[in-house]
């Protein structure tokens, strides 16, 4: 029964560095790619044709690519080796790969879909007639996203969110890859635990597991708890007519 | 300041669009304050109030907004100005209230961008006395009527033309655009509120072109009549010279029955 031993308030046996960088990058992650996929999901919902269809592909690449073919090729980029690893590494001072700058961009690419997917389902959902009322009262573009789109899709802004953090936390092989399991400085949870594991320490790996599975838990049943977060897509409003 | 320029013309419209089995050829101007484009379903009205508006792009054609003569649309140059910059605000048939907001809130939406606040914050009071919201004020959309919800959508789009004031532009006026505005209304409370809102914008010389089927409405407006069919202009006057065969057909037919 040792291996189901609840100690997991016994914070001197947890890896305390690797659940701050975890917690630092998943928040991270997830405010970087709200930044970009709230105008990249707006664009590709908003319209057709070929240009879109190639981004949404391209979008949704990390989803079947193996994390580890995403880290190398990443890792490769991010090098001295190539000509924009250079460039990047003039740019910020330092070789992006084994920094917390790199492992944010590599779990922001590789988490992208998860926050991109929900909203472009969300923003599909708004119905046109509203865009075209609030430009009728000569509403701008962005105002109207501002003030129309996003209320009426709150619900998808917090899956999104959810998802790119809960996805962040929860990922391993472009960690792996960018990061280096360097410990302490570049090694997550996720990483950790699978050095518990191979140490047979499995009391600590039942820790370390218990808490992903505690903050995944909790990250999701923020979306099902919240209130008057469902089904806003805008479609109650004129049920009348 | 009259909206009108020295030829008298608010709005100059030339199109010819094609949807669905409609081909839309029209051609007309507008000189008075309320105009109301008359025709059966299916004439086309809409279409050219969309298009006006800017949500329907023509196939050819030319609208040219009287004051200053600013073009909005002209195929043959390639020129579209998009909606939100066209000096013209505009109510769908449907009321499309903005969900999370309260009655008050919609019909405030397209204010707030004219250099005086006190004066809007008078205006919206009065919009919201003349369309009877002031006691629906803090309801949302969900919690209204279909009528009452039509009442708040043609208020918000009243307010946002008389809030208009073309910072930044050449136009000092919007022309507003309503499409059927009253017609889920009852016979009363449709009268009020189609004189009140003909006075009052009046008043504050918006100029309206609105959409309709109803005989009534136009008469009681005292509007100049458009009257379409068939995606054509077919006549266009004072509404007695315009509607007088309209109006007898519905009398003998009323008379049939008694």
């Amino acid at each position: 029964m040792q291996l189901i031993s609840l100690q997991v308030l016994d914070l001197q046996a947890l890896d305390l560095q690797a659940l701050w960088l975890t917690l630092r990058l998943a928040l991270s992650t997830t405010a970087l790619l709200l930044l970009l996929a709230l105008p990249l999901a707006w664009w590709i919902a908003s319209g057709r044709g070929l240009g879109r269809v190639l981004v949404q592909a391209m979008v949704a690449l990390p989803l079947v690519l193996p994390p580890t073919v995403l880290g190398y090729y990443l890792l490769v980029a991010m090098g001295p080796l190539t000509a924009p690893g250079r460039l990047l590494m003039r740019v910020f001072g330092h070789p992006l790969a084994f920094s917390f700058t790199g492992l944010l961009i590599g779990s922001a690419i590789y988490s992208l879909p998860f926050a991109v997917q929900p909203l472009v389902a969300g923003f599909g959902g708004v119905d046109a007639s509203y865009l075209e009322a609030a430009a009728g009262l000569g509403a701008s573009p962005w105002r109207t996203f501002r003030s129309v789109v996003l209320p009426l899709t709150r619900s998808s802004l917090l899956t999104s969110a959810v998802l790119a953090f809960t996805h962040t936390v929860g990922e391993f092989g472009v960690v792996l890859m960018l990061g280096g399991n360097i410990p302490g400085a570049k090694r997550t949870l996720s990483i950790s635990l699978y050095d518990q594991v191979q140490d047979f320490n499995y009391g600590a790996a039942n820790r370390t597991a218990l808490v992903l599975l505690g903050m995944s838990l909790v990250a999701l049943a923020a979306i099902y708890l919240l209130p008057g977060l469902q089904k806003t897509n805008g479609r109650q409003a004129d049920v009348v007519r | 300041m009259s909206a009108k320029t020295q030829t008298g013309k608010l709005l100059e419209v030339t199109m010819a669009h094609r949807v669905g089995a409609l081909s839309l050829r029209v051609e007309f101007a507008l000189t008075q304050p309320w105009t109301v484009l008359f025709g059966p379903s299916g004439s086309g009205k809409t279409t050219v109030l969309r298009a006006i508006a800017g949500f329907v792009r023509p196939d050819t054609g030319r609208i040219v907004y009287g004051p200053q003569e600013r073009t909005l649309v002209n195929t043959a140059e390639g020129v579209f100005v998009p909606t939100h910059k066209r000096p013209v605000r505009s109510a769908a048939q449907a009321a499309r209230l903005f969900p999370q907001m309260t009655v008050k809130e919609n019909v405030a939406y397209g204010m707030g961008w004219g250099s005086h606040p006190a004066d809007e914050r008078q205006v919206l009071v009065e919009v919201m006395e003349l369309m009877r919201l002031t006691t629906l004020a803090e309801r949302r959309p969900k919690e209204l009527s279909g009528g009452e919800q039509q009442r708040a959508a043609v208020a918000r789009a009243v307010a946002a033309a008389v809030a208009f004031d073309g910072v930044g532009d050449r136009v000092d006026k919007a022309m507003l655009l309503l499409d059927e505005p009253f017609a889920g209304l009852d016979g009363r409370l449709r009268d009020e509120l189609a004189v009140g809102l003909r006075d009052w914008l009046a008043r504050w010389q918006v100029p309206v072109l609105s959409v309709s089927h109803d005989v009534g409405e136009c008469y009681l407006l005292g509007a100049e009549v458009v009257r379409m069919a068939d995606g054509q202009v077919m006549e266009q006057g004072p509404v007695e010279t315009v509607l007088e065969s309209e109006r007898a057909r519905l009398l003998a037919r009323l008379h049939a029955h008694d």
